[in-house]
């Protein structure tokens, strides 16, 4: 049964944030469990006069080989073949689908470092902005498992959130990003919550779903040593090694001096650990996609959660000012819509994550 | 990562395709075309690749094994734009250093809804990696996976076409070589071939052609003895009444070719007889004979529609429109390698210079 959604869905990824020329080759990098989108790919990407240079794996949170991987001495687990490289060097676009399996193998810790390796080895060129990329989600079993709804409940909610009018989208969050711009201070009230931090000479992007799918959201780098205050993160997130709940931290100058979790801590541990960069604040946005009216344990999603902040520890965005480096990006998100407030300057402009005129 | 999967045949078989057919080195880069369903064979290989320290180059795909463009793709995709691979591709093909297809259809008639002009551009695309291939400038090996669709198209239930599969591949090659061995050396040289059963007398000559003992090494299961005939020198008539003739998803049955001076003078066919013309009229090459072989795998014994396996029956001999294997001497070209197989038990004969060397299928020698 062919779905009309899998169709505009795959619009969008090759039109919006592709947009190829004929003769390009575009890398359309997925699993299995994303079959039908990666077929309606192809013959979009034929229709336009371009190559589809496809690359099916098994379901690995990203889509590369785990098998070889796991089974690889280490120094040449970590590298692409010289072949890979040259593609990634050629290629005009790139399209990443995440569309993992359910049962995911644990890989042991040179087995996760080069599956690092590989996954920043096919993102680099489309993260620089060399070539257009873009890196999405396919609704399948486990995300369907992991937000806890039927695979048919998960692709309404999948597809209401990423299939709007983007343009009219990209309008209604240019004010967002004015006044971002605008402000010097942030301030973030709520339950267990009351966080300062600068955006003093940083500038904000809106992602009007041409960098990441869906988009929704406005954000920055705040500077670095700005950040104090405590913060409670309401909605599970899931680190590299686990689900991390309630999470609640407290900043002094910029650095996590205090860092608890009512689930999960030692994943909140490690991942602080990571380096010197992963105690610090790389990126602050506002989530304003009203497609997303629910957590589904999927940061792709949940940080565009209308009503939310996210605050992502580790790496910040050199293009917006941001200084930070880390190895880390994790987004956390705190929840406004329950009782929480968000002041610019002193001036409350968001109230129970609605805003006020 | 690894199915789970109890039955230790794809391992022991990866291990054979790795180790004796593909004979993998370290920093080799060795590409892997499969469907999803050969995921068990897949991850085995994979491995079996990185335990000898080389890369791999997965290629999932859905579409028919034969072209290495993706079907979905190749249905809607401008013309232009399908008789040669993007350049990427293209480097690759020529670049890598091994090449291992699983066959292993969801569907044995994939790809059969590509309408000929398209079929003869992505043939064209596949010319470049052919050519590689006929020439050994690569190291490449073709290896069956039991699929349902397999199976089915086997006439067998899944249980029992996996042991036919696993059968005919898991065996001891250093033993087959040996017995091949005796053959290659009777018909190594030969002047005059001849091929005689019902409806069938054709003469054809290797003079000056070294044949090639197929022991575990480029087709799996594996097991014949082949040789590219002199181009000029196929003459008489060959009628395949036993089986059909299957390429690119067609079964064409009935075929009957007549030979002069190694060209294709008369063809017809009780069934599929526009499907037949058309390959033959691929290009030149399409109406010379690239191949005979001689099929010589005692696994194999009946007829399953799957000419890796049908080419193999112990007591039946093919011969390959289209082109030869410049290994093997041959110099032949052509976009086309179809491989039609006459079965010799029923009646038939089989001489060198003259001599009877096999009757009903068995050999004398």
């Amino acid at each position: 049964m062919s779905d009309a959604r899998v169709t505009a869905y795959a619009r969008l990824l090759v039109e919006r944030c592709i947009d190829p020329e004929p003769g390009w080759q575009v890398l359309v990098a997925t699993t299995t469990e994303a079959r039908p989108l990666a077929r309606e790919l192809s013959r979009q990407l034929a229709g336009r006069g371009a190559y589809a240079l496809t690359r099916i794996s098994w379901g690995a949170a990203f889509p590369v080989d785990l098998d070889w991987i796991a089974a690889a001495p280490g120094e040449l687990a970590a590298s692409l073949p010289p072949l890979e490289r040259r593609v990634l060097e050629e290629v005009d676009g790139t399209i990443f689908v995440l569309a993992p399996e359910r049962d995911l193998p644990r890989l042991d810790d040179g087995g996760a470092r080069a599956f690092r390796a590989h996954v920043s080895a096919y993102r680099d060129r489309g993260r620089a902005g060399e070539i257009p990329s873009v890196r999405c989600d396919f609704p399948c079993a486990a995300y369907a498992d992991r937000a806890e709804l039927t695979l048919a409940e998960l692709e309404d909610v999948f597809y209401d959130a990423c299939l709007r009018d983007w343009d009219e989208e990209g309008r209604r969050m240019q004010p967002v990003r004015e006044r971002l711009d605008a402000a010097r201070e942030v301030r973030i009230v709520g339950k267990g919550t009351d966080l300062r931090l600068s955006l003093d000479g940083r500038s904000a992007l809106v992602d009007d779903g041409h960098l990441n799918v869906p988009g929704g959201e406005v954000f920055t780098s705040p500077v670095e040593d700005s950040l104090a205050g405590e913060i409670l993160f309401d909605v599970p997130s899931h680190s590299t090694d686990g689900l991390v709940e309630e999470i609640r931290l407290r900043f002094e100058h910029g650095d996590v001096v205090e860092a608890a979790a009512a689930a999960g801590e030692p994943a909140l541990l490690r991942a602080l650990a990571t380096d010197a960069g992963a105690r610090r604040v790389g990126e602050f946005g506002i989530g304003c996609n009203s497609g997303i009216t629910r957590p589904m344990r999927n940061v792709l999603f949940d940080e565009k959660m209308a009503g939310t902040i996210h605050l992502a520890l580790g790496a910040g965005f050199p293009q917006l000012g941001g200084r930070n480096e880390s190895a880390l990006h994790w987004d956390l998100i705190k929840d406004l819509r329950g009782g929480g407030e968000l002041q610019l300057d002193g001036v409350v402009v968001q109230r129970d994550g609605e805003w006020l005129p | 990562m690894a199915a789970v999967t109890e039955d230790p045949r794809p391992g022991r078989l990866a291990a054979l395709l790795v180790e004796r057919s593909l004979d993998v080195q370290p920093g080799w880069q060795v590409s892997v075309r499969a469907t999803p369903l050969a995921r068990p064979l897949v991850s085995e290989v994979a491995k079996a690749i990185a335990r000898r320290g080389a890369y791999f180059l997965p290629r999932i795909h859905w579409g028919p094994d034969r072209f290495r463009t993706d079907l979905d793709w190749a249905l809607e995709a401008p013309l232009e734009l399908l008789s040669e691979l993007p350049p990427i591709a293209r480097h690759a093909i020529e670049t890598e250093d091994a090449r291992l297809t699983i066959r292993s259809p969801e569907d044995v008639h994939a790809g059969a809804e590509l309408d000929p002009e398209r079929r003869a551009l992505l043939q064209r695309a596949m010319e470049p990696a052919s050519r590689r291939a006929r020439s050994l400038d690569v190291r490449w090996a073709v290896v069956q996976y039991p699929t349902e669709a397999a199976a089915a198209e086997a006439r067998m239930t899944l249980p029992e076409f996996e042991d036919f599969v696993y059968g005919a591949c898991l065996l001891d090659w250093d033993a087959e070589e040996q017995r091949m061995q005796r053959i290659k050396e009777r018909f190594d040289g030969a002047v005059r071939v001849r091929i005689v059963g019902g409806e069938t007398d054709l003469t054809l000559s290797v003079a000056g052609r070294e044949g090639i003992v197929s022991s575990g090494l480029r087709n799996m299961p594996d097991g014949e003895v082949f040789y590219s005939p002199v181009e000029d020198s196929a003459d008489g008539v060959i009628a395949y009444s036993e089986f059909p003739a299957v390429y690119l998803g067609h079964d064409v049955e009935g075929v009957r070719l007549v030979f002069r001076e190694g060209r294709v003078v008369e063809s017809s066919a009780t069934r599929g007889e526009d499907f037949l013309r058309q390959v033959l009229s691929t290009d030149d090459g399409a109406r010379r004979l690239g191949e005979l072989g001689l099929g010589c795998n005692p696994r194999i014994t009946r007829f399953t529609h799957n000419v890796l396996f049908d080419e193999k029956i112990d007591g039946t001999v093919h011969l390959a429109l289209g082109g030869s294997y410049t290994y093997a001497g041959g110099k032949n070209e052509s976009a086309v390698h179809w491989d039609m197989v006459k079965d010799l038990r029923p009646g038939g004969e089989l001489f060198a210079d003259g001599e009877l060397v096999q009757r009903d299928g068995r050999w004398l020698i």
